[in-house]
């Protein structure tokens, strides 16, 4: 805050100093020459000191100057000396004097308004240059490849990304034609980009390139045009992304999807041939089972009057073992049907599900003491049939493994699954399971109790395993022998949860 | 006075025809029941060509037809049937051990009057065989142009 003020009044000190020591300087030389004899010279060095004074001073102490000499001119060296009179043939002199002095003063200003200008000028390109040094400087920071050419494709100016990706230092680049020295291979003929580039100044595109090292790089390229203020063009700006991996990638992608495409066509065909695999169960090996059905009836009505009751018990064993196996053709049929058919999904209530199972399973339970405790289930979205077909499985396994129970107890319910899923289970008190076999519950064909003790063909619960699994689910089973079985099956949630 | 009308059956199995053929014996229904063993036979029936060129030209009060059938099958005798104006009158039973869904929908979709699994269990396939048999020609009045019905006796 002192330091300011403090300068200038030193420098306002020095100036009129430099106006009050000039003039007494001028006035010692003339008293000096005066002394010698000599007359008619005090005036030069007056006009001398003036002259510096305004001319390194300022207009200011010029006047204080001019001031001063005036008055020791008059007093020391006009007759009448040692007086302040001026006599008025001497007034034209002092008239030139001041008019010298204007002089002086006006091109000492012009002087320095032209120093300011320059000053001013140097400045402002100083700080360009700054600038410049600087933007060109944070170019080279980056890592994204950029470079000019010329039109002569000449490379003038190489970043440090372009080092990074190509290799080449930016000595060894420029001055070298970028074609040759990056052995580039256009997408399209070269007359052609040049001819786009020259009517929209720019251009894009993938170009294969090869390193210093040797390997060839992928690189999506844009082009820009820099044109003079005649609009000729000068340069091309290129800017450089290395995208071998994206290229690598795409075509990885478009390989597996090639294989993916192969893969359903095949998968496809495997389908048609199970579909005709399972029409032809359908109707072909029906048919003989029926014949053999319909010819041992006809022999058991024609013929019961000559057997015996052995060979009438043989009779029976085969008509019973004929219509187990068409049970178990129908339940096969119904399991692949399963897999082949598409599934309709819709909103699904589990409760309305569970009244409809209830109702289709009372000639099973009629007679039987069997309390269901069922409690409020959620809706889901799913395959209503396959859905219903799972639970009426699930259930009726229930009511059948709680035949041997006085008091046959069957819960359904809701348990805890998470945000995931939604998970419900069938709980029985009935005979139950040894855990050590869990695994062999969901598997075709496979019984935990003997034919005579339970009916079945085991494919039930294989039925609901592939019907949650359709639907994205798991399927468990948790049991103590003689102590109940509760078998769960979960849903994800996200996909039924109603989109909102 | 009970009335019969002609049943033309399309079955090419043989335990098929006979099985059928005793079911409807049971209920005296077999006596105006034609067999034929292939689609083509069907149609060369319906139209009184080849071996039927001499038969009388009246069209049967019901067709029994199974789908699986060599040379011309099931579903392509409904097609031309139900695509002819002569024959699309008269009542087309399939009746097959064919579960699939596709077969059926297919043989609504071409006009079908009724479509019957056969069961494996022999009881329900004759009690089966007897309903149709009595429904389709007792009960049924067939359209005009059919074989006229015949005395029960």
């Amino acid at each position: 805050m002192t330091a300011g003020p403090t300068r200038a009044w030193t420098s306002l000190l020095a100036r009129y100093g430099l106006a009050v020591a000039s003039v007494a300087g001028a006035l010692a030389c003339g008293l000096l020459a005066q002394s010698q004899g000599l007359h008619n010279v005090e005036f030069p060095p007056f006009l001398i000191a003036v002259s510096a004074t305004v001319w390194y001073a300022g207009p200011g102490s010029g006047i204080l100057a001019v001031g001063l000499a005036i008055l020791s001119y008059d007093y020391f060296f006009l007759e009448p000396r040692y007086t302040l009179y001026i006599h008025p043939s001497d007034r034209p002199l002092f008239v030139v004097f001041i008019a010298f002095v204007g002089m002086i003063a006006w091109f000492s200003s012009r002087r320095r308004r032209i120093e300011q200008a320059l000053r001013q000028a140097r400045d402002e390109l100083e700080r360009d240059v700054a600038v410049r040094t600087q933007q060109a400087s944070l170019l080279d920071l980056t890592h994204d490849t950029i470079f000019v050419r010329d039109m002569n494709d000449v490379i003038t100016y190489w970043n440090r990304g372009a080092e990074e990706l190509y290799g080449w230092t930016a000595a060894q680049a420029i001055g070298q034609r970028s074609p040759e020295l990056l052995r580039t291979v256009f997408p399209l003929p070269i007359d052609e980009i040049r001819a786009e580039l020259l009517r929209t100044d720019r251009w894009e595109g993938e170009l294969d390139r090869t390193k210093a090292g040797g390997t060839v790089v992928a690189v999506a390229s844009r082009w820009s045009l820099r044109r003079d203020e005649q609009a000729r063009p000068v340069a091309i700006l290129e800017t450089n992304n290395d995208i071998t991996e994206r290229r690598r990638r795409e075509q990885e992608i478009q390989r597996l999807n090639s294989d993916l495409a192969k893969r359903t066509t095949e998968l496809q065909g495997t389908n048609k041939e199970l579909e005709a695999f399972a029409y032809s169960i359908s109707h072909d090996l029906r048919a003989p089972l029926r014949h053999m059905v319909g010819y041992t009836e006809l022999l058991q009505k024609h013929a019961a009057a000559l057997l015996d009751d052995k060979n009438r018990r043989y009779l029976r064993l085969i008509l019973e073992a004929a219509k187990r196996m068409g049970t178990l053709i129908d339940d096969l049929l119904a399991f692949s049907r399963i897999g082949r058919v598409e599934t309709r999904t819709s909103a699904v209530s589990l409760d309305a599900l569970v009244k409809e199972a209830l109702h289709e399973l009372r000639p099973e339970t009629e007679g039987r003491r069997l309390a269901w405790t069922v409690a409020k289930l959620p809706d889901v979205y799913g395959d209503r049939s396959m859905l219903k077909l799972a639970l009426v499985n699930l259930m009726s396994n229930a009511v059948k493994f709680t035949r041997t129970r006085p008091d046959a107890e069957v819960e359904i319910g809701r348990a805890d699954g998470g945000d995931d899923e939604t998970v419900v289970f069938v709980r029985d008190n009935g005979v139950g399971f040894d855990m050590q076999y869990a695994d062999k519950l969901f598997g075709v064909f496979q019984r935990l109790h003997p034919t005579g003790e339970f009916e079945g063909t085991g494919i039930g619960l294989a039925t609901v395993q592939r019907i949650i699994h359709r639907h994205g689910g798991r399927v468990w089973a948790d049991g103590v022998v003689d102590r109940g079985a509760t078998f769960y099956f979960s849903l994800p949630r996200s996909w039924w949860e109603p989109k909102s | 006075m009970t009335e019969l009308g002609r049943i033309l059956m399309v079955e090419d199995d043989p335990n098929d025809v006979e099985l059928t053929l005793t079911a409807l014996a049971e209920y005296n229904l077999a006596n105006e029941v034609v067999v034929t063993r292939d689609g083509a036979e069907a149609l060369d029936y319906l139209y009184c060509r080849g071996s039927f060129a001499t038969r009388t030209s009246e069209n049967p009060a019901v067709l029994l037809l199974d789908l699986k059938l060599p040379k011309v099958d099931g579903l392509q005798v409904l097609q031309q049937i139900k695509s002819d104006e002569k024959l699309r009158m008269i009542p087309v039973v399939v009746l097959t051990s064919s579960h699939e869904e596709k077969d059926m929908v297919a043989s609504y979709r071409l006009g079908v009057n009724a479509y019957v699994v056969k069961p494996v269990d022999f009881h329900e396939f004759v009690n089966a065989i007897k309903e149709l048999g009595i429904f389709w020609a007792v009960i049924n009045q067939p359209p005009p142009g059919s074989v006229p019905k015949r005395d029960l006796t």
